[in-house]
């Protein structure tokens, strides 16, 4: 299926997210690359029909559509599989794929829907009870599930919008195979990713974005230096974690589970530094997450941090950060000026308009964010809305507790992340973070937590671990 | 409000009133008729302003109580309820030892915000602790609350020798909201009023306990992150909604029926539901909006008199008037309108 883009321009107010962009796409998988903030996310959505472009027009095999009504884009075989799971979570599986059924009339075969659908998961190896309720799968099988509802419904032209930063390295393969497959039944694939590696595993042709225009276009065999060269303005360089000053003071951990495990090291009485990193490395749909959320709602039956004499740390010294930003980190009608104002607030009742403004300029200057004080959080890009969530927590000592950290980001904005909080770490408590991305959690962490579906498999510091055994760990092959 | 969504607010209002103008016409009536009528009904004569301004401190004030609840992201049905018990709570007063002494309507007034609001508790309790949503507890206590209000009505607080759905017993004057000159003026209602609405603009563009209102509204999981609870704050804005509501029971009791009677909300709590989703918790908005409706209404009564039109066209034309509005802020026909404008002026 040949899809073509013609001269497409999106601005919201004065920021210009799209200019110009012409691609055309004759078939198989097509990378969108860029980093966050380049225009990749209002492409998808012109393409998808979520957002009307201002100019430009689109033509599927040489038929030019209408735009702006995603009703259009998939009755012309457009599917978008977002970054973040877009479904009906209060629904069963089987009622999801009902809902969105467009081949079905009114009084559709529930069994014979049923039995295709098993079918379906079966060809795919995925395991999953229908009736099951979508808002009980993480949010790795909730893609899944999305992905396999639109090849159900029969899509042609499949977006996906940085879909693997919530797959296991499982389920990235076995996606990645069906994408492939895929192909080969003349589906076009346009795939959203910073992730040049997977890029060159699977992908035949790319286009690279940056600050909303066409930079690059490129073939298979892909020259990944100029790639490199295009996307990022300077070179690939990690940050150094910068040697530790031995503080004094020490917290303990508890974790109710941990007593279960065979420890040798580490017991729940044991004294770790302030300023520690803690990482709980485990695959996506793992309980790394959960844990983090543990820690922050202070069940004290499963999990606790305290001083080493005895004391819980208090609730407002536990600053929290989720991984769904939109859903559960920040309020996406409001602008960054209340975001700040309400960070500030705990400050004082009476809001004093001024001095949150210049507040919240140092704060944006401080952390790097793209925008202006006045923008809707949710016109911000993945990374500008970390850093926003980031800049939000008080800036007093405490634990941070961050939920999947980078996720979605790419890699200047993740080490600009991790610049920060390793900037902050100097006076924190300690830095608790849950990752999927085992070199996130290598790089960074001081020692592991290492989580395999639903239990903690090990505990470890770095330098009594490695790398090997880490990825056995938490793909539950070693314990 | 900003100065360009006051201009489209402004042709989105004389749109509204055009659609119901040519609604008028396919009807056969001569809008211009109905305009004049209407406006000799409510503002004619200056009984009649004050009457119309009886009507809309209730309806005011039960808008201002919606704002408060869809702030918070709540749908507060329950309303008409709210500002039946104000209502009892005032009554209670007003019939009791202090019924004949000057304090009276103050304290009434007390009693009311605390009968109001306490049934505005009661659904934010049942909605958080119970997961009972908003909607049906809602409707379920205005049920409860009319029918305490028809049980006190027609038992103890019947009139002597009649047990009767005409309401209780005309208060003593005492206990009437005061008022000055000989026509009555209502100017303790309207100090209150405008108090409250001064009050309301402050604290939700000022406070911080305006703006987590607001972010509670928006996103219910967020709030943790900002070390407030979204559970306390829907509390906050039920309780005070529900207070508000009450003096709008307190305003009609004791200012406008001067007894408890079984239809005392007037249907003033479901109509400001209707309001409030015009104006989207924009307090200027508010304002005026409410003061139109109370205009209508009482003009209303004019119709039969003078064109022989039924009074129900009222209702009619309120209705009209919000679904216009609604369709209206979705089409977004004023910025075209705006943009033609400005293009025609700068020519």
């Amino acid at each position: 299926m040949k899809i073509e883009l013609k001269n497409i321009s999106k601005s919201f107010g004065s920021l210009k997210a799209n200019k110009e962009i012409s691609i055309s796409i004759s078939g198989g998988i097509h990378a969108l690359l860029g980093e966050n903030g380049a225009g990749k996310s209002t492409l998808v959505k012109i393409i998808s029909g979520q957002l009307n472009p201002d100019k430009g027009s689109i033509l599927i095999s040489d038929k030019k559509i209408n735009l702006g009504s995603p009703k259009i884009a998939i009755n012309n075989g457009i599917g978008m599989l977002n970054q973040n799971p877009l479904d009906f979570a209060n629904l069963s599986v089987l009622e999801s794929f009902l809902v969105g059924n467009t081949q079905n009339s009114f009084m559709s075969n529930n069994h014979k829907t049923k039995e295709e659908i098993l079918h379906l998961f079966d060809n795919y190896n995925i395991e999953i009870d229908l009736n099951e309720k979508i808002s009980s799968f993480s949010i790795g099988q909730r893609q899944q599930i999305e992905l396999l509802r639109l090849l159900y419904n029969g899509v042609k032209i499949i977006i996906l919008d940085e879909p693997t930063s919530a797959f296991s390295l499982e389920q990235k393969k076995m996606i990645f195979d069906t994408l492939k497959k895929l192909t080969k039944e003349d589906i076009t694939i346009i795939f959203v990713s910073h992730k040049l590696d997977e890029v060159f595993e699977i992908c035949d042709s790319g286009t690279v974005l940056k600050s909303g225009r066409v930079v690059y276009s490129m073939h298979k065999p892909f020259d990944s230096d100029s790639i490199f060269a295009k996307m990022f303005d300077d070179t690939r360089t990690k940050n150094k974690i910068t040697n530790k000053e031995k503080r004094s003071d020490k917290f303990k951990l508890f974790i109710d589970e941990l007593d279960k495990t065979k420890q040798e090291t580490f017991s729940n009485e044991s004294l770790i530094d302030f300023g520690t990193v803690v990482g709980i490395a485990g695959l996506q749909g793992s309980m790394n997450d959960k844990l983090v959320n543990n820690f922050f709602s202070r069940d004290f039956s499963k999990t606790g941090i305290f001083f080493d004499n005895g004391d819980y740390i208090d609730k407002e010294k536990l600053y929290y950060m989720p991984a769904d930003r939109l859903e559960r980190g920040l309020f996406e009608d409001l602008t960054l000026k209340e975001h700040f104002a309400l960070s500030y607030s705990n400050r004082s009742k009476y809001l004093n308009w001024n001095d949150i403004e210049i507040y919240g300029e140092k704060k944006i200057q401080e952390y790097d964010i793209k925008a202006t004080i006045t923008q809707k959080v949710d016109q911000l890009s993945g990374g500008n809305q970390q850093r926003l969530m980031l800049s939000l927590l008080p800036e007093s000592p405490g634990v941070l507790l961050l939920e999947q950290p980078t996720r979605g980001l790419d890699f200047n904005s993740a080490n600009k992340m991790w610049d920060i909080i390793l900037h902050r770490k100097k006076n924190d408590i300690a830095i608790i973070f849950s990752s999927t991305d085992l070199e996130e959690i290598w790089d960074y962490s001081d020692i592991i937590i290492s989580v395999s579906g639903n239990t903690i498999v090990n505990i470890e510091s770095k330098q009594n671990l490695n790398k090997e055994n880490l990825a056995r760990y938490v793909s539950g092959i070693l314990d | 409000m900003n100065f360009n969504d006051l201009k489209i607010n402004f042709i989105r209002f004389i749109l509204s009133i055009l659609i119901i103008f040519f609604l008028l016409l396919s009807f056969g009536i001569n809008p211009l008729d109905v305009t004049n009528a209407l406006f000799i009904g409510s503002f004619g004569s200056f009984e009649k302003i004050i009457r119309t301004i009886l009507v809309w401190v209730p309806i005011s004030m039960a808008s201002i109580a919606l704002i408060y609840t869809f702030s918070s992201g709540m749908w507060n049905i329950g309303i008409e309820g709210q500002i039946i018990m104000g209502a009892i709570g005032a009554t209670i007063i007003a019939r009791s030892f202090l019924g004949d002494t000057f304090i009276s309507p103050y304290i009434q007034l007390f009693m009311a915000l605390a009968f109001g609001g306490f049934w505005g508790l009661i659904c934010a309790i049942l909605k958080v602790k119970g997961g009972v949503h908003e909607i049906f507890s809602g409707l379920g206590l205005d049920f409860v609350a009319s029918g305490i209000a028809i049980y006190l009505i027609i038992g103890p607080w019947k009139r002597k020798g009649i047990a009767s759905t005409s309401g209780t017993e005309i208060f003593h004057e005492n206990s009437w909201i005061p008022t000055v000159g000989n026509l009555d003026f209502p100017i303790f209602l309207l100090i209150v009023i405008i108090l409250v609405y001064v009050f309301t603009f402050y604290l939700l563009s000022h406070t911080s306990f305006g703006l987590r209102l607001k972010a509670t509204g928006i996103n219910f999981f967020a709030t943790n992150k900002f070390n407030f609870s979204s559970e306390r704050y829907i509390i906050f804005s039920f309780i005070i909604a529900g207070a508000l509501a009450g003096i709008a029971g307190f305003s009609q009791v004791s200012g406008s029926y001067h007894k408890l009677v079984p239809t005392i909300s007037g249907g003033f709590g479901f109509l400001s539901i209707l309001l409030v989703l015009i104006c989207s918790r924009n307090i200027f908005l508010t304002f005026i909006i409410s003061f139109l409706f109370a205009a209508l209404i009482v003009g209303g009564s004019q119709l039969q008199i003078k064109l022989d039109l039924d009074h129900s066209l009222v209702g009619i034309i309120q209705a009209s008037f919000v679904l216009s509005w609604l369709i209206l802020q979705r089409v977004n026909l004023e910025k075209k309108i705006l943009n033609i404008f400005s293009k025609v002026f700068t020519k």
